[in-house]
């Protein structure tokens, strides 16, 4: 499916097979055929452009849009207005459709992307209605007046023998720069981020993928290219009219072969685009347009209940030989080296004594519900701070406050003498702050590997896919999981996955991590084997703070401990010293009992 | 494109009647997909196509003689079932909310070719003896079909909140909707209510095809004129509450009415979908 | 009155419970106690049919109802007051109280039902038209408790009812759940706050990390190593 299994040789091979196959197509009315097939073959590629620029949002960020007809329609309306009115040569305003496309794009999004609440199916109502308001602007004012524009009377450019075949080769250009950009797309950083949005795009922007940036990035190239569509279009059917255009068909038909093709992928879209074309065309040319369009839904329901991820991944499902395995499964981490290029600090029990994160008077209130009434803590570099308390007293909620999850309501954040506060989570990440989640959340459509590339990407700053999954199967090999690198992250046992969780929070080289009851739900040997690689986390330079309940990897690991309780601290100090004190014990156990037995010494 | 100019009272109020008329009928084929959308978080784009069938299963027994009125009769029994069928299709496959939406647009399709196929694309009225008739209210005239389906409407809100506030199962519906796990665990069978439910659900559709039929003419593109504005009428109105497609629809019908007399017809979608704009960035919140 | 053998219940690929098995008396106000993420949750959503089992088997009034559908369960007699209390928070809190007693063998005692609560909690009685969701979370606890009594249930299940709130609380509430008790309801009480159950309870039963590791009379508990190292590490 996603990068993760391109080899370096196609990533070069692609792009020259798409360019050769569109030289290659671009010879075909040299065959002389009836204009039918001319027709036929532009409105495959016609909507290939559509289905493919679409997908480059909605596929592969997941917010998926109704509201592509608004896009397709400003560029055809773009393109009219200009030849008809202002007698402009018809290429020049192709590269102004799309701009204009485009910045109406960004402009709603700019907007849209901001609002938390709006994602999923309110996204595509958003956009559906933005569609009809902007047709009935355009009906009502000069730009249509309700008449539609006529183009007769502007001339064809001479590209191909016949005028028909012109069209046929400018969307052939249209669509060969379209299925090049879906694949540019797709392998590139930029790619891996909106799939990791799609997948949990809160798990995104804290791991340091720009969300809102790249949301606008990915709208925006997909405006133009449906507005570069829409400009063509204008010419082929010479008389425009709002109704063609500024409606729900355009939408949904482009969501339909996304959908049928597979829009996790870059060709997807594109195949749906073919198979639904030929199937209405076949069907309309029979004079059974009708029951074309009934084909359509059946094939639609048929997809969303058998194959929701479309025919290609499918296809791909079928014929992918089982990802090759590393001998054995993941072996004990004591037998793994660390990574290359960490400074290998001498394994110090002892901080070593500057402040690493400052936090004082931090609040956060949801809704009136105070989980966090003012605390102070310092966090020295070096050091494994143990956050105790009972649930409910606010350290899960501390964690995510500091890593930027959520905004404090009050208070001071200050980190490498940066202050942190109400800054966006990604800057946060960007900043050497990693997080694990307490029930994990990896991105669940990629590879183990590509989970942890990702995070080398973002979080790590490293620009080149390939090199980021070479630097993150050497976390995977600290983590003792490089023998699931090609595995989704489904196939792990709890166990392994809190594992990629580290490796995740590892690979953006942080110098503070912050661990969510890392160690929950894991059996005794398990814990151990966790221990372990916390401690060699440290060992290798990380200042760590972690939540946690399991007393004895608390007892072994931690230098320092602060309890929690009720959002306020309650206690700080060395572990043994603090779990024995009067009040930490009645936050605990609800009451000193003053029947427990003295406790034994405390074990190092 | 006229200008703005302001109409005459009585003009003015003919439009507000006329808006009040039209928004009744948004708030009934609201009603349906807002109780499918807020209780059962299943967004059921067929509604429409189940309102037009039904529309055009009227108009066809009315040419058989049926009086459209009792053709509900035969109609709402036939769409509880259909509309219990389909969510047992949907639930069967643990169908998400997003891809309902595509699933049922897929339906639509096909009802609508069924449709094509059966009746042409031509126009169809439906000639009814309630048709014929219309009254006069001081300066106002208040045509019998319309006015039917304000009653319908009035009075199939009103019971469905009555049901929804003051009955027990009314009672498990909304609690299940907040929190399936523990409404299940006092012995709501959400399954069973679920079925109802939806076939509830399509009946109201089926109910608004009847009072499409009576007033307007049918023409299988018709479907989907109807869905921008009634979306907007379900969210003003707030998901899974009776009454809320009926005011917001009235709310909608009656502003469209006036920017339609004061400017020009061709202007009027812009009120409910810049509405439902407006809602959706403002207070996403209120909507799910 | 309620048996459970080998009960395992796993999340997907994650074992939660690795075959559990316990027993309440009739009469008897029983504890399950343990740390956080010991799996105390998931053993009362499982007695409850909000969780689905593995393997195992549950046994209530000799009557094996491991296998029945998840609404089934109230009607067998056995009701919940969940962690974190789930109300339907939109819906008033006589509404809450009235789903309570949803079911028809409850329904019609639901006056009754409705006074002998009230009469429990006091509080309550102007608060019935106000929405759940605005309500305290000690007032929240007793509007959980009084539903569920509102099933008339033979088996109160109650999942860490002390959750979030002040200790003055907790203790009414215990009280309260004690009076319940003393009234003939069997209950099984599941507890993070680890005294004040053992305060209330006749038995008790230790779980760390999906298995029982001790049960026994409180006081014998209290004083053995498992629980001073399960919570405090000491």
């Amino acid at each position: 499916m996603k990068s993760g299994h391109v080899k370096s040789g196609t990533m070069k091979r692609t792009p020259l097979i798409i360019l050769a196959a569109g030289i290659a197509l671009a010879f075909v009315p040299k065959l002389g055929l009836p204009a039918f097939y001319d027709s036929l073959l532009y409105l495959m590629l016609h909507w290939i452009v559509l289905a493919t620029s679409w997908n480059i949002l909605s596929g592969y960020t997941g917010y998926f849009s109704f509201g592509h007809g608004a896009f397709f329609g400003a560029g055809l309306y773009t393109t009219s207005t200009l030849l008809a009115r202002y007698d402009w040569p018809f290429l020049a305003t192709l590269p102004v459709a799309a701009l204009v496309a485009a910045v109406l794009g960004v402009a709603l999004g700019a907007v849209v992307f901001r609002v938390k609440g709006v994602r999923g199916e309110l996204f595509a109502l958003l956009t559906l209605a933005i569609t009809f308001v902007i047709g009935t602007i355009v009906v009502n004012t000069p730009l249509d007046g309700g008449q539609g524009v006529s183009l007769s009377a502007v001339p064809v450019p001479a590209i191909g023998p016949t005028q028909s075949s012109t069209f046929y080769l400018l969307a052939l250009a249209a669509a060969t720069l379209t299925m090049l950009t879906a694949w540019g797309i797709y392998v590139s950083k930029f790619g891996a981020g909106l799939f990791a949005i799609h997948d949990d795009e809160d798990a995104a922007e804290v791991m340091g993928v720009p969300t809102y940036r790249y949301k606008l990035v990915a709208l925006a190239i997909s405006c133009a290219l449906a507005g570069v569509a829409g400009g063509i279009h204008a010419m082929f059917l010479s008389y425009v009219t709002v109704g063609e255009v500024f409606t729900i068909t355009v939408p949904l038909t482009v969501v339909l072969m996304s959908v049928l093709g597979g829009s996790r992928h870059w060709a997807g879209p594109a195949i749906g685009a073919v198979a639904i074309t030929a199937l209405l065309y076949s069907f309309t040319a029979a004079n059974h347009a009708i029951a074309g369009k009934a084909m359509v839904g059946v094939i639609l329901i048929a997809a969303i209940l058998f194959m929701p991820d479309g025919i290609l991944l499918r296809l791909q499902a079928l014929f992918k030989r089982a990802p090759k395995l590393a001998p054995g499964t993941a072996h004990p981490p004591s037998k793994i080296a660390t990574p290359s290029g960490t400074p290998s600090a001498p394994p110090s029990t002892a901080a070593s004594g500057d402040v690493l994160l400052r936090v004082r008077g931090l609040q956060k209130s949801f809704k009136g519900v105070r989980a966090l009434a003012g605390v102070d803590v310092d966090v020295r570099r070096g050091e494994i701070l143990g956050l105790l308390g009972p649930n409910g007293s606010g350290k899960s909620t501390f964690i995510n406050v500091v890593s930027g999850h959520y905004v404090p309501t009050a208070g001071e954040i200050v980190f490498e003498g940066r202050d942190l506060g109400g800054l966006a989570a990604h800057r946060i990440a960007g900043a050497g702050i990693a997080r694990t989640y307490q029930i994990p959340r990896p991105f669940a459509h990629m590879s183990v590997l590509d989970n942890v590339a990702l995070a080398t990407m973002f979080g790590g700053a490293v620009g080149d896919p390939a090199e980021a999954r070479k630097r993150a199967m050497t976390w995977l090999e600290f983590t003792g999981l490089h023998g699931k690198a090609a595995a989704r992250p489904d196939d792990l046992n709890l166990h392994q996955r809190k594992f990629l969780e580290l490796a995740r929070a590892l690979a953006s080289r942080p110098r503070l991590v912050l661990l969510d009851e890392v160690l929950c739900g894991l059996t005794p040997s398990e814990i151990d084997d966790a221990v372990a690689l916390i401690r060699r986390i440290r060992d290798q330079g990380s200042t760590i703070v972690f939540v946690e309940h399991v007393m004895r990897a608390v007892m072994a690991l931690t230098d320092r401990v602060v309890v929690f309780n009720h959002g306020e601290l309650l206690a700080e100090g060395s572990a043994t010293e603090v779990m024995q004190r009067a009040a930490v014990m009645t936050a605990y156990l609800g009451k000193a009992h003053v029947v427990l037995p003295t406790p034994q010494a405390a074990h190092a | 494109m006229s200008g703005f100019a302001l109409p005459s009272a009585t003009l003015l109020s003919q439009s507000v009647l006329s808006g009040i008329f039209v928004g009744a009928l948004y708030g009934l084929l609201g009603l349906g997909l807002s109780l499918s959308w807020g209780l059962l978080r299943l967004i059921n784009l067929a509604h429409f196509a189940f309102a037009f069938l039904a529309a055009y299963l009227c108009y066809q027994m009315a040419a058989f003689g049926v009086d459209p009125l009792l053709s509900l009769a035969v109609l709402v029994p036939l769409f509880f079932s259909i509309g219990a069928a389909l969510h047992w299709l949907m639930a069967r496959f643990s169908v998400t909310p997003f891809n309902s939406l595509l699933l049922t647009f897929g339906l639509t399709g096909i009802i609508e070719a069924i449709i094509q196929t059966i009746w042409t694309a031509d126009f169809r009225k439906l000639e009814s003896v309630y048709g014929e008739h219309k009254f006069k209210i001081g300066v106002l005239y208040v045509p019998v079909p319309e006015l039917i389906t304000l009653v319908l409407a009035v009075a199939l809100s009103f019971a469905v909140w009555a049901v929804l506030r003051y009955t027990d199962l009314g009672k498990a519906m909304r609690a299940a909707a907040e929190d399936a796990p523990i409404a299940s665990a006092f012995g709501v069978n959400q399954k069973r209510n679920a079925l109802l439910l939806a076939g509830t659900c399509a009946a109201l559709a089926s109910v608004a095809g009847v009072c499409l039929a009576l007033s307007f003419t049918l023409a299988p593109s018709q479907m989907y004129a109807w869905i921008g504005v009634v979306f907007a009428a379900v969210m003003l109105g707030g998901l899974g509450r009776a009454l809320g497609p009926l005011v917001a629809g009235t709310l909608i019908g009656v502003s469209e009415a006036i920017t339609m007399a004061v400017t020009s017809p061709s202007w009027a979608p812009i009120v409910s979908f810049s509405l439902l704009i407006a809602i959706l960035v403002l207070r996403p919140g209120r909507a799910t | 009155m309620l048996e459970l053998h080998d009960l395992q219940v796993a999340y997907g690929a994650a074992p939660a419970l690795w075959g559990v098995s316990l027993q309440v008396r009739t009469g008897e106000l029983l504890c399950v106690v343990g740390p956080n993420g010991a799996g105390k949750t998931t053993l009362i959503n499982a007695i409850a049919g909000i969780q689905r089992t593995r393997a195992g088997r549950i046994l209530f009034e000799g009557r094996d109802i491991t296998a029945l559908p998840p609404h089934r369960f109230c009607e067998a007699g056995i009701a919940i007051v969940p962690e974190g209390r789930r109300l339907f928070t939109g819906m008033s809190v006589l509404e809450n109280l009235e789903l309570g007693s949803y079911l028809p063998a409850a329904k019609t005692q639901r006056k009754q039902s409705l006074e002998a609560a009230l009469a429990l909690f006091p509080v309550l009685k102007e608060k019935l038209a106000s929405r759940a969701g605005e309500l305290s979370g000690g007032q929240q606890q007793m509007v959980a408790i009084a539903r569920a009594l509102m099933a008339r249930p033979r088996l109160l299940l109650l999942d860490e009812p002390s959750l979030g709130l002040s200790p003055r609380i907790v203790h009414d509430m215990f009280a309260a759940i004690r009076r319940i008790n003393a009234e003939g309801m069997s209950v099984l009480l599941v507890e993070q706050n680890v005294v004040m159950a053992m305060e209330v309870s006749s038995r008790a039963y230790v779980l760390e990390e999906g298995r029982i590791v001790a049960d026994g009379a409180p006081d014998d508990l209290l004083a053995r190593p498992e629980i001073q190292r399960a919570y405090l590490g000491v």
